[in-house]
């Protein structure tokens, strides 16, 4: 699995594409047998016009309720990495390559109206959807369909279910900080040091994505050099090794729980600390890039790839 | 988005109220439209003004009054009045409740039914466009409804236009090709038929020229081929019998009599539009060879509807303007015989003496005719008014009169002279619309003549007018008219001069051409519109060269019309366009081939950027690479799109190969 899911996008073509009436078009259609009788009874040739004409407004209707899904292309975005337990946020961008506006375009959810959005030619509109996270791992992204009943509401047109090759990582919860597992924090807190960080400038590292803007050599970048990170360090009197096999006699989710929870302390107090698992290790380091490395490893420790 | 709360969705739906509303104001009675404006007017208050929402108690109590008043107007519930005058009135109370987006479509969907409520007062062409408008306002309403975000007001009546314009052609051929049936499902209700011109079954020295003040329409006949001469268009309506010597009027009928006749020439074909007159004749050209449906063929040669006629109706005719007609029995002959009692002597003295000096009938009429024109007879539209005896007053004393003294005072003497004769009404001649080709009958050319019985010829037509003023029968009552407001004599000047004295000015020509296309599109409108029934539908099948078709063939081939264009306008709505769409397929297409070499194109990541990514990975390709997209940034975001642009760019991708 890359950085970034694989993209994919979904052009709604005909075959995805149905339709039937409202109940609106089905109340419509009741109207236009009233006015049918109506106009035999009288033999009244404009009341037959005005019939057709209604019906007819109809069957042209069927095809702007048509026009408004055909070749509307979804893509998936990017979600960001959530922890189990909080929402994963899916972004499906709707974009229009037509020379139309789509108005009323609605994206469904199991069954349910995620989002309504007017999508001008040739733009796009961005959409998210929701979805709980339970489980540590990649999160794929539930199918949705999406619906119009644009512009009479007569007709009701949906899409077949889109699955699009979005995936959202989710990390383990963390454990609550005060928990039976104190033990294995004091045992951390023992090997941490006593100095947590510190403020000498011990020199530059090339930027990498994720670091704090704060610590961005501003000066050199302005100077033409690049970007690059001042490293303060001094602090570190040594790595901290966050090991898996500290928590002896846990399970492997808990334990993966609580190994999150230390992750997140040690990169908030802003130490150095380094990531031993079974499979993998992470080497010690700081910031949020190699605190997004921790957490993904142990999102998806024990899991294929 | 289930409620009404967007107050520009509440004004568009008060304003399609109100235009499909808005026909209907003269025919109900006023209260029954203040009862719909009021409550349009509350509810707006209600939402602008935060006026008090009627609780549930008021609007039930508001309903029940409504419906009492419609039953106190009315007498019943049922029927098309009291119908329509219910739905309007239940739209007025509907507003003070509507909340929920099923309301507004229910109020909608009524809005419908209202208009077309309005066709069953009237089919006009007026109606008919103010209808497209309501029509519009309502479809408009509905679309903000559904759709209260993003067009503007401007765009929904745009997009309610179009969708409307690609409506009509499928209904056009709906219209046309849906099976019609003769009568009615369940009987018409009694409707109040008023204000209608006719003419009067009974003649009066005066009645016709009252008659003639009136530039209503009669009918209009559209002739297969070239219609005969104007003085030829005798338009038979009604034969008049009896006298009282002051009146003439129709005798009873006798059914047993009969109605052959034998034609002398060939048959004239034509079209008659009739206007609604509440009275059954249904004028003809002397003399008709069929009786159209719905109309009974009387002994004296007239057609009579069944029933009055109350809407305009249509009906072709074939006649024949040169006719022999049989003997005539002998209570007939008693009939057109009988002689008031109050004909002068004097009178009978002319009669008497006309027969001494000629043998057969023909030469006594021409006698007659021949007094007229010799003695010193005027014809006017302004005749004396004549006191009890009006045949004797007018032959002895005033001599100046209307057609209808003409055809009395001769029928008079010929019954004096032994030859039985009766008057006959209808209309002459007519306007020749040039521009479609088709006569327009006017009530003001009404025309009374007479009718003599001989045994060589059965009835004759003798047209005593013509003797005094032949510009009525050879220019038609316009031309009298006209002349006569220019002080011009009639029957006294050469054709030429008559002629020259009714030049048009340049500007009468351009009124006469407008009346006659305005013309034209109200008789189109009524013959595709208000009479398009069964027998026309026949008709129009047969010139489309579909004959005795049953009503599933006919269901079949209009159904299949509706597929042909509906499918014509899908493939219009989604025809992808070529130029930067097709860019964007090619592109995708390159894509795709990168892809296959593990070069995916982010979601996020513009052309440029991928290009970069892809010649960083694989220097090998920057060459095409760079040319494909610099191609592609031209095909679908360059100002103009050269087709060799597209071109380079297909042949491009074509030739790619990561």
């Amino acid at each position: 699995m890359s950085a970034v899911p694989a993209p994919n996008d979904v052009v709604l073509g005909r075959r995805q594409l149905f339709m039937l009436p409202t109940r609106f078009g089905l109340l419509f259609a009741a109207l236009l047998v009233v006015q049918l009788l109506a106009a035999i009874n009288y033999g009244n040739g404009l009341a037959y016009a005005l019939t057709f004409l209604l019906g007819s407004l109809a069957v042209v209707s069927m095809l702007y309720t048509h026009r408004n899904l055909i070749r509307l292309r979804l893509v998936a975005g990017i979600s960001a990495p959530v922890f189990a337990g909080e929402s994963a946020v899916f972004r499906i961008n709707l974009m229009n390559d037509s020379d139309t506006p789509r108005f009323g375009v609605i994206v469904m959810h199991d069954k349910n109206a995620v989002a309504r959005r007017d999508i001008m030619a040739r733009s796009s509109a961005a959409i998210e959807l929701p979805v709980p996270a339970g489980k540590r791992g990649y999160l794929k992204m539930p199918p949705i369909t999406v619906t119009t009943h644009f512009p009479l509401g007569l007709l009701y047109s949906w899409s077949r279910r889109v699955e699009l090759n979005q995936f959202c990582l989710v990390y383990p919860r963390p454990a609550e900080p005060t928990t039976r597992h104190t033990r294995a924090l004091d045992s951390f807190e023992a090997t941490q040091g006593l100095d947590a960080g510190g403020d000498d400038y011990i020199g530059t590292r090339e930027f990498r994505p994720g670091d704090s803007p704060h610590h961005v050599d501003w000066k050199a970048a302005a100077r033409g050099k690049g970007w690059s990170i001042k490293q303060f360090g001094g602090g570190y009197h040594c790595s901290v090794w966050l090991d898996w096999d500290t928590l002896e006699g846990l399970d492997v989710e808990p334990r993966l729980r609580v190994l999150t929870r230390w992750v997140l302390d040690a990169e908030h107090e802003g130490m150095l600390y380094g990531l031993r698992l079974p499979d993998k290790t992470v080497s010690p380091s700081n910031g949020e890039h190699h605190q997004q490395e921790c957490l993904r490893a142990l999102a998806l420790f024990g899991l294929k790839p | 988005m289930n409620t009404v709360h967007d107050r520009s969705v509440l004004l568009s739906l008060l304003v399609a109220g109100v235009s499909a509303v808005a026909p209907h104001v003269p025919e109900m009675p006023p209260w029954i439209v203040a009862v719909f404006a009021a409550g349009a007017v509350w509810r707006y208050l209600i939402d602008t003004q935060r006026w008090h929402r009627p609780g549930r108690f008021v609007r039930v109590a508001l309903m029940v009054l409504v419906i009492v008043g419609i039953f106190r107007q009315y007498g019943t519930l049922l029927g098309r009045d009291p119908g329509i005058a219910l739905l309007i009135t239940l739209l007025g109370l509907k507003f003070l409740e509507l909340k929920t987006q099923r309301d507004a479509v229910v109020t909608l969907f009524v809005y419908y039914l209202v208009i077309l409520g309005s066709f069953l007062y009237s089919q006009s062409l007026w109606l008919g466009c103010w209808a497209l408008v309501a029509v519009t306002a309502s479809t408009m309403a509905l679309m903000h409804l559904m759709q209260p975000t993003g067009l503007t007001l401007f765009s929904r009546l745009r997009l309610s236009a179009v969708m409307l314009a690609k409506a009509v052609p499928l209904m056009i051929v709906v219209y046309l090709l849906f099976p019609r049936i003769s009568g009615t499902l369940w009987g018409l209700p009694a409707d109040a038929y008023s204000g209608l011109t006719g003419m009067s079954d009974i003649m009066q020295p005066g009645s016709i020229r009252s008659l003639s003040e009136s530039s209503e329409i009669a009918f209009r006949a559209t002739f297969e081929g070239a219609p005969p001469p104007l003085r030829e268009l005798y338009w038979r309506g009604l034969v008049l019998t009896d006298t009282n010597g002051r009146g003439w009027s129709r005798a009873a009928a006798s059914p047993a009599e009969s109605i052959s006749f034998t034609p002398l020439n060939d048959p004239v074909t034509y079209q008659v539009t009739l206007e609604p007159s509440n009275k059954p004749w249904m004028p003809a050209l002397e003399l008709p060879g069929m009786r159209p449906k719905g109309a009974r063929y009387q002994p004296d040669f007239t057609l009579e509807h069944r029933d009055a006629i109350r809407e305009r109706l249509n009906y072709t005719l074939t006649s024949y303007t040169h006719y022999r007609t049989g003997e005539l029995a002998v209570a007939e002959r008693a009939k057109t015989l009988r002689l008031p009692g109050n004909v002068s002597p004097r009178t009978r003295d002319l009669a008497e003496q006309w027969r001494r000096e000629n043998s057969n009938p023909a030469s006594v009429a021409w006698a007659a005719l021949n007094y007229f024109n010799r003695e010193n007879f005027v014809y006017t539209l302004n005749p004396p008014l004549l006191g009890d005896n009006p045949v004797d007053e007018f032959l002895f004393t005033t001599r100046r009169g209307f057609c209808e003294h003409y055809a009395a005072a001769f029928v008079t003497l010929m019954r004096a002279a032994g030859i039985p004769s009766r008057v006959v009404i209808g209309y002459l001649g007519g306007e020749v619309n040039t521009a479609g080709n088709y006569l327009i009958v006017r009530q003001s050319d009404a025309h009374a003549w007479a009718e003599i019985w001989s045994p060589e010829r059965g009835w004759m037509r003798v047209d005593p007018t013509g003797a005094i003023a032949p510009e009525r029968i050879e220019l038609g009552f316009d031309a009298v008219r006209r002349l006569e407001l220019q002080g011009v004599a009639l029957g006294r000047l050469p054709t030429d001069a008559v002629l020259r004295a009714l030049q048009l000015g340049w500007l009468e020509y351009v009124a006469l051409h407008t009346r006659w296309y305005w013309d034209i599109s109200h008789l189109a409108w009524y013959r595709w519109v208000a009479d398009y029934g069964k027998e026309r539908q026949e008709k129009f099948l047969m010139s489309l060269g579909i004959e005795k078709i049953s009503w599933g063939r006919l269901f079949s081939l209009l159904l299949a019309c509706v597929l042909l264009i509906t499918l014509g306008y899908a493939l219009v709505l989604w025809r992808t366009k070529k130029s930067s769409d097709f860019a964007l397929a090619l592109y995708r297409r390159f894509c795709r081939k990168l892809a296959r070499a593990e070069l995916v194109r982010a979601p996020h990541e513009g052309p440029l950027d991928f290009a970069r990514r892809c010649v960083n990975r694989r220097p090998d390709l920057s060459q095409q690479v760079r040319i494909i997209t610099d191609n592609y940034l031209r095909a679908r975001y360059g100002a103009t799109v050269q087709s060799d642009t597209l071109r380079a760019l297909k042949r491009e991708i074509r030739r790619f190969q990561a």
